[in-house]
């Protein structure tokens, strides 16, 4: 009897999809129950930022980038301001440089919440997600009294930051970071240790250090692969070089460890803001700024951590009040470019809970 | 054996979780009968100042905030009349295009505009989000604001209130003015220095 | 216990209509079909309120641990919101692929749908609330609940799609390992009772608390155990409940279907699930036995009481994947179940137990 032809047949795991955070189409080839090739299609969410930022003065870019990772607003107006910041040698006040440390973690904060929450809903795990988006609420808060807005907040600007904190900041900032941390216990005993939630993790979708390097996998996902690098400490920007803070890192480089990972750095977070909260200056909020804001020509490529990794933005100045361009880098690209690299020979299933632990955020890929 | 036990109580640590949240009231409201009370500086539509006594609008058709737009939601159309002073005649807000980021309050000098904190004008015609001058000033009728503009009446010799507060209220960044030489004789009041602007740090006009 | 409140007990209607029927005068074939016919019958109205009852109840659950509300809008706290939308549903447009083959697709539901109610013919409600006390009540239960794993490989063949037919089969495998150690569990009780009448059972629990088959270690509370994994499994439910679930890609046997035909699949669902609770009260926690309230109310605490457990399961674990699932199945369930088995003819032959 001769042997039984078998063909690889491909899936599409279409754009509209409860798993793909967003909006990313990943073409699977199968052998069987296997997935033997992916090929993520992209461009689903392209927006022409990048275009978009060369007809905007630099002030109206601010709202701009926030759109461009919405999840984590703070970091985008962060490394954006700091481009320009440069370009034209201003000068922060201290006082705002600690409401942006404030701000920065506070966000990291959120979107590890919804990390956790969209990565155990992907897994079938239906409650975390809503206890994940109730500590969101109360950091949401904190940033609705500050600067008027839930998602996308054009807070930190070119010098500064728009507004100073109203006088109930510091007490209810202080009141949610104690709660968030007391209610860390609950996420954990709820998936950290369950059994369930251990088969599904663990020894799936390894990332090699190596590969992670050779891809420019930065953020968390290199981390929980071993790669001890971090952007606020090894390349200090803003003032985070004085804060006193460990850098977790992990060698597993499974999707448990991306998603324990995550979890420390919740718990990194709020020590940064404690003692950003303590050590709060007194003084201005905003750099004095020309109103017709013209940066002197020349090239920049600024860079924060953002809670996927490295996020950048390349901007090139020509004297004019509008820049000439703009490149914005993500750090989910990066990841969802390793992709096929790494997350191969695994079932359906699998790969569902690689993307969740990637955790790819696709505005950032598309741009 | 000790696996198996570990695995245990973890499931039943799991389910004591969930199952002590049952016991808890919920924390959500149900709108519409309850409404979550908005912070004051909530950034939601933008509608027109009026003037607290005379009730006529604050704007001088300057077009500072149709500058700072970063969508061209503003369209304001103020032509100069011949005693240099401009009257406004048309000004629209596209609120389809608004992306509520605040640029054109900040950009404002003279109280005119504001992001109020309401957010509930859902309409079933697309057209009818497009606000006109009086659709402005009517929903800006009972926003209460600070007025900050400069009192003509105040004499110049009376002393100015001492400073000690930081940050100036406004942006001036966010004004993103042109190179007109035309605009820059078109400031009636030159920008205000700090110390006559209210020095909250939350409240503003 | 006999000192009951004794307006509360039921079975007296039972009894009544009964006498009503035979008083009519029929021959003997027709009067057994027309009382069981009848009995029947309000058995089905009373599950088809219980259906919409349990709908609404994990809403409200699952709403209450995660501290929201749930349905709050048709009634009182949403008492209503079921009927409201199982009326919507009966409005939607019935979607018919035209590649589908017809028959299998048409009789799919109908199958499941029947086949969920086939059980409650020989669960006892309480004290002689039952339609027919077989005398091989709790094996007739096993065979009837397996009908609907024809209804999957039906519904997933008649959908004329490569990804329904891969769910049907996946949920058919789940469904038909897991039937072992749901019938071992369930063996160990029947050595003890020495019958397979669902009454005998019932009564051999008589008595105090510790009587309840739960409570007598060992074999007890490891039959429970297992019955309630191997019992959530075959109702689909999480962490078993890849066939029905959005996020896998393989979107499950009843993604044809829609308006009416997908709520027959629901709400036999919700009818499995009431069926595992009923025979894991029956089984284990002492059926309708309980102090001062009638015989039918604790029957319904009970249950009520092992579908708010596995309620609780939905909620709290994630879901395992398939081969995770069937090796959980064949490797672990079947030699503890198959050794609690053992273990419990030991008992029985050497004497020990109360």
């Amino acid at each position: 009897m001769s042997e039984l032809r078998t063909e690889e047949f491909i899936v599409n795991m279409g754009p509209h999809h409860p798993s793909t955070h967003g909006v990313c189409r990943l073409m699977l080839t199968m052998d069987g129950e296997k997935v033997v090739n992916i090929v993520p299609v992209i461009g689903y969410l392209h927006r022409s930022m990048e275009k978009m930022c060369e007809n905007r003065t630099y002030a109206q870019c601010i709202p701009l980038s926030d759109r461009f990772e919405y999840v984590t607003a703070m970091s985008c107006n962060q490394v954006f301001s700091m481009a320009a910041e440069r370009l034209a040698g201003i000068e922060v006040p201290e006082r705002a440089e600690y409401l942006r440390v404030i701000m920065l973690e506070l966000n990291r904060i959120a979107s590890h919440l919804i990390f956790y929450g969209v990565t155990a809903m992907d897994l079938g795990a239906l409650t975390p997600f809503l206890y994940g988006l109730r500590e969101r609420e109360a950091i949401i808060d904190l940033f609705e009294m500050t600067c008027g807005q839930r998602l996308t907040y054009n807070y930190i600007r070119i010098g500064g930051v728009s507004r100073d904190i109203p006088p109930q900041f510091v007490p209810q900032c202080r009141q949610t970071v104690k709660t968030i941390g007391d209610k860390l216990s609950d996420y954990e005993g709820l998936l950290n240790e369950n059994p369930i939630w251990l088969e599904r993790t663990k020894e799936i979708g390894y990332l090699s250090p190596g590969l992670a390097i050779a891809y420019g996998v930065s953020g968390p996902v290199a981390r929980a692969s071993g790669i001890d690098y971090d952007i606020r400490r090894d390349d200090p920007y803003s003032v985070y070089d004085r804060f006193d803070f460990n850098i977790p890192v992990r060698t597993g480089g499974d999707c448990y460890d991306r998603y324990l990972l995550r979890l420390d750095e919740i718990k990194e977070s709020l020590k940064i803001i404690s003692q950003a909260l303590d050590g709060l200056p007194d003084g201005p909020v905003m750099a004095k700024v020309s109103p017709n804001f013209k940066p002197p020509a020349g090239e920049v490529y600024a860079r924060v951590e953002n809670s996927r990794g490295e996020m950048g933005v390349y901007m090139q100045a020509d004297g004019s009040k509008k820049p000439v361009r703009v490149k914005m880098r993500g750090g989910s690209f990066n990841q969802l470019q390793a992709l096929p690299a790494f997350g191969t020979g695994v079932l359906i299933a699998d790969i569902v809970a690689i993307f969740a632990t990637l955790d790819i955020i696709m505005p950032e890929v598309d741009r | 054996m000790k696996k198996l036990y570990s695995h245990i109580k973890n499931l039943l640590l799991g389910m004591g979780i969930t199952g002590k949240h049952l016991g808890r009231h919920a924390i959500t409201i149900q709108y519409p009968e309850q409404k979550w009370t908005m912070p004051e500086r909530s950034r939601g539509i933008v509608v027109l100042l009026s003037d607290k006594e005379t009730g006529e609008l604050n704007c001088t058709g300057c077009m500072l905030c149709m500058r700072a737009c970063p969508t061209a939601a503003i369209q304001i159309d103020a032509p100069r009349g011949e005693d240099k002073k401009r009257t406004l005649k048309k000004f629209t807000v596209d609120n389809t295009l608004c992306c509520f980021c605040g640029l054109c309050e900040e950009a404002c000098n003279f109280s005119a505009i504001k992001m109020a904190t309401k957010y509930e004008f859902s309409v079933l015609d697309k057209n009818e989000l497009i606000w006109d001058m009086h659709k402005l000033q009517e929903m800006g009728r009972d926003v209460d604001y600070i007025d900050t503009r400069k009192k003509k009446t105040v004499p110049v010799t009376e002393p100015k209130p001492a400073v000690e507060a930081p940050a100036p209220v406004e942006n001036p960044v966010n004004q993103a003015g042109s190179d007109d030489a035309e605009d820059a004789d078109d400031r009636q009041e030159p920008p205000a220095p700090a110390e006559n602007k209210s020095n909250d740090k939350g409240n503003e006009g | 216990m006999t000192w009951t409140i004794a307006f509360g007990e039921l079975h007296g209607i039972f009894t009544w209509l009964h006498g009503l029927l035979v008083d009519t005068g029929l021959g003997q074939p027709w009067l057994n079909i027309v009382v069981y016919g009848a009995l029947g019958g309000m058995v089905f109205g009373v599950l088809c309120l219980l259906a919409l009852f349990l709908v609404w109840w994990e809403r409200k659950i699952s709403a209450h641990i995660q501290q929201r509300f749930g349905p709050m809008r048709h009634g009182w706290h949403g008492w209503y919101q079921t009927v409201a939308d199982a009326v919507k549903l009966l409005q939607k447009e019935d979607i018919l692929v035209t590649t589908r083959d017809r028959v299998v697709f048409f009789w799919a539901p109908v199958i499941c749908f029947v086949a969920a109610f086939l059980a409650y013919v020989c669960i006892p409600f309480g004290d002689g609330l039952i339609v027919a006390d077989l005398n091989i009540g709790i094996l007739y239960i096993m065979a009837v609940t397996t009908f609907t794993v024809i209804s999957l490989l039906m519904a997933g063949w008649g959908s004329n799609n490569k990804y329904a037919l891969l769910g049907g089969m996946r949920s058919a495998a789940q469904i038909v390992s897991y039937e072992v150690p749901m019938v071992a569990s369930i063996l160990v009780i029947v050595i003890f009772v020495g019958s397979l009448s669902m009454v005998d059972i019932v009564k051999a629990q008589s008595g105090l608390v510790f009587n309840w088959f739960i409570f007598r270690v060992p074999f007890g509370p490891i039959a429970f155990v297992t019955y309630i994994i191997a019992g959530t499994a075959e109702a689909n439910r999480t962490p078993f409940d890849i066939p029905e679930a959005e996020q896998e890609l393989v979107a499950g046997y009843n993604v044809e279907y829609s308006g009416m035909k997908f709520a027959m699949f629901f709400l036999a669902e919700f009818i499995n699930l009431f069926t595992v609770s009923a025979i894991a009260t029956t089984l284990f926690l002492g059926g309708w036995n309980g102090p001062i309230l009638p015989s039918w109310l604790w029957f319904l605490g009970k249950t009520l009481l092992v579908v708010l457990l596995l309620m609780l399961f939905r909620w709290t674990y994630p879901r395992l994947r398939v081969d995770q699932l069937m090796e959980f199945a064949w490797k672990f369930l079947v030699p503890v179940t198959f050794a609690n088995l053992i273990l419990g003819a030991w008992f029985k032959y050497a004497g020990w137990y109360w």
